[in-house]
């Protein structure tokens, strides 16, 4: 019998009501700017300048649902943070305000808003007020292109698909680190300043191994749109990028012609054309393709400053870090920005190594499970929803239930991550990041050249 | 529903397209003045982050994704900050000690030595030179303008470029930047006699 169950009970009641309070808003937020208002405006026969509106509206669909979106799920991960930090320490956590303390934070929220904005005096006000925008506008600009790759391409979000995807990200996501640097000197205090410059050192650093691990699998994919390398994946986890980028994929319609009782050795000789040295580069995938995993989280741990790489703001030495001066507004847009990149690292992850919007299950096990007459009712029964209203759209909708899952997961292990792990050193964490991380990355990287061009995987 | 003008249509014509490069074109110039008027240097270098940003913008104007953010992922974020840091570490004179620039004198009173008048018109002259040979050499070249759309995918473009027919430039520049990091660690790791420190107890 595990002793705090019902400690995990309250932390998945938490979890379930914070995600539909935040995920029925922007649900709502996008339906009724991107297919409702449209809808009505269309339906009456309008002139040019009404119809342009219905057009801006639908276009601004992407950033609006987003825009709802950051500050509820701030609040949300760190209530999730605090409480699953509770549990893994054995404490109890915030649990006074509203049920279980289910809404601490969004009683810290007003708390943060109605405080005085207090600028330093010797502070450059001009950079000063600048860099906590230049620290969050970033991550609204890079979770554009994830979005068409989670919503399954949905028209309303297929605005937000980039040739260049995941580069896009990867650059708006570097910009933040100008934000620390200038937080850090602007603020006229040496720990602040130490604190922006360690999180620039750091960020460097690390951005490499990151950089590399995702190029790696934009290799295996064959493109950086993460809207085809979302598409690749489909089809059951066998096919995910985690499992060698493809190089399960001939396991997989092997097996599924064998359930057909069909003779499943041309397929195996299809897709693993050059028998043994196949089997070895597919297992050489899969390890690589596990290392690079471990590498992307590493470095991206790294990048958004958590523990154990919180060396920016370690508050044993430099009080806070490059935030230290910083009150009221500007220091909950720091906090925002900082909740958000932890979303938007796990989105990354879940789209380039977890299959993006695809569920587990391989299709020729779905075909074994009476799911098609389910479907066809559930399809009937809300056709009045799907069809006229357009408020659900089926693939989009089981889409983003399998990345909410799977992003959440993450965030999960992150904080489990957070929990366990002591704060590197700072030389440590320069000799790990330059001696150990750099090396393994560029190893993977050309194991991955040799071994693709064996197997039949995605972008083959 | 056809017939009337959308928001891209509004977007993508010839005119938004010249009214968006002037504006990024006035914002680049306003922050290079910035640059070179600005007296604190540290703070000059985060307003460069701003040029290389409007230079970026420039590059998407054209439909060049890639340099765009290559040149934001490179330039604005990555070597910017690398210089602001080391302006940091050397300790640049703060905002009030002008007095180097504005007196040409030197600091005894003597006058001036011709190699110091040449450092303070050097600057300057090759300012104008260069930016008289990059003019020139823009504006008298006949540019060959081609029609060929520009292919949305232009990474693919580029990357079969530069391993096909640039493959040997390319490879001239990595080799080069190999040499550039060899020198760097080089003169970075040059051992230096420790300095020993003495602890003596005087009497």
């Amino acid at each position: 019998m595990i002793p705090n169950a019902p400690e995990i009970g309250k932390l998945a009641f938490i979890i379930a009501f914070w995600i539909c309070a935040i995920f029925l808003p922007v649900w709502a937020v996008s339906w009724a700017v991107g297919v409702f208002l449209p809808m009505i405006i269309e339906g009456q026969n309008p002139g040019p300048e009404l119809a342009l509106v219905a057009d801006i509206l639908r276009t601004a669909t992407p950033i609006l649902s987003v825009l709802v979106f950051i500050p509820l799920n701030a609040m949300f991960m760190v209530l999730y943070e605090r409480r699953a930090l509770a549990l893994f320490t054995v404490r109890m956590g915030p649990n006074r305000v509203g049920p279980d303390g289910l809404l601490q934070t969004a009683a810290d929220a007003v708390k943060l808003l109605l405080k005085e904005d207090i600028t330093p005096r010797g502070a450059d006000a001009v950079i000063f007020t600048l860099a906590p925008i230049v620290f969050f506008a970033p991550s609204i600009i890079g979770i554009l292109p994830i979005l068409a790759a989670i919503t399954n391409n949905h028209p309303l979000f297929a605005i937000t698909n980039l040739p260049t995807g995941i580069f896009f990200v990867l650059a708006s996501a570097s910009i933040p680190l100008v934000a620390l640097v200038m937080a850090g000197w602007s603020s006229n205090n040496k720990y602040s300043l130490v604190g922006g410059l360690r999180a620039a050192a750091q960020a460097i650093s690390y951005e490499i191994p990151l950089v590399l691990s995702l190029v790696t699998v934009c290799l295996m994919a064959g493109t950086l749109d993460v809207v085809k390398i979302a598409q690749q994946q489909d089809g059951g986890f066998l096919n995910w990028n985690i499992l060698g980028g493809g190089a399960l994929r001939g396991l997989d319609a092997a097996i599924a012609t064998a359930l057909k009782n069909q003779d499943w050795a041309p397929v195996i000789q299809a897709f693993y054309p050059y028998g043994a040295a196949s089997f070895v580069a597919a297992i050489v995938l899969i390890f690589c393709s596990h290392i690079l995993l471990g590498l992307y989280l590493t470095g991206a741990c790294a990048e958004i400053n958590r523990i154990p790489f919180d060396l920016p703001e370690a508050e044993s030495e430099l009080v806070s870090g490059y935030n230290t001066e910083y009150s009221g507004m500007k220091f909950a847009i720091f906090f925002l920005a900082e909740f958000t990149n932890l979303f938007i690292v796990s989105c990354i992850a879940t789209v380039m190594f977890f299959g993006g919007g695809d569920n587990p299950f391989p299709q020729w096990f779905l075909d074994q499970l009476p799911l098609a007459g389910i479907q066809a009712g559930l399809g009937s029964a809300l056709s009045f929803l799907i069809n006229d209203m357009r408020l659900v759209d089926p693939d989009t909708f089981w889409a983003a239930i399998w990345v909410i899952i799977k992003v959440y997961s993450l965030v999960f292990f992150a904080i489990l991550i957070r929990g366990t792990l002591p704060r590197f050193r700072i030389d440590q964490l320069m000799d790990f990041g330059w001696k150990r991380l750099v090396p393994l990355s560029l190893i993977a990287f050309l194991l991955v050249v040799f071994a693709r061009v064996l197997v039949v995987s995605h972008g083959y | 529903m056809e017939q009337y003008m959308m928001l891209h249509d509004y977007v993508s014509n010839a005119a938004a397209e010249t009214a968006l490069f002037y504006l990024i074109s006035i914002f680049a110039i306003i922050m290079s003045v910035g640059v070179i008027s600005d007296r604190n240097v540290i703070r000059s270098g985060f307003i460069l982050i701003g040029v290389f940003g409007a230079i970026s913008g420039l590059f998407l104007l054209l439909q060049a994704q890639f340099l765009a953010l290559a040149q934001v992922m490179i330039y604005a974020v990555g070597i910017t900050l690398v210089v602001v840091i080391a302006l940091m570490l050397t300790n640049p004179r703060s905002e009030k000690d002008t007095s180097y620039e504005n007196e040409p004198v030197s600091k005894d009173g003597s006058p001036i030595s011709p190699f110091q008048r040449l450092r303070l018109i050097g600057p300057a002259f090759v300012g104008i030179l260069s930016f008289f040979t990059i003019y020139t050499a823009i504006r008298s070249e006949s540019w060959i303008a081609s029609g060929e759309q520009v292919s949305p995918d232009n990474v693919r473009v580029l990357g079969t470029a530069l391993t096909t027919t640039y493959s040997l430039p390319f490879e001239f520049a990595s080799v080069l930047l190999l040499a550039a990091l060899i020198g760097a660690i080089m003169l970075a790791k040059a051992e230096r006699p420790t300095p020993v420190i003495e602890i003596g107890i005087d009497e």
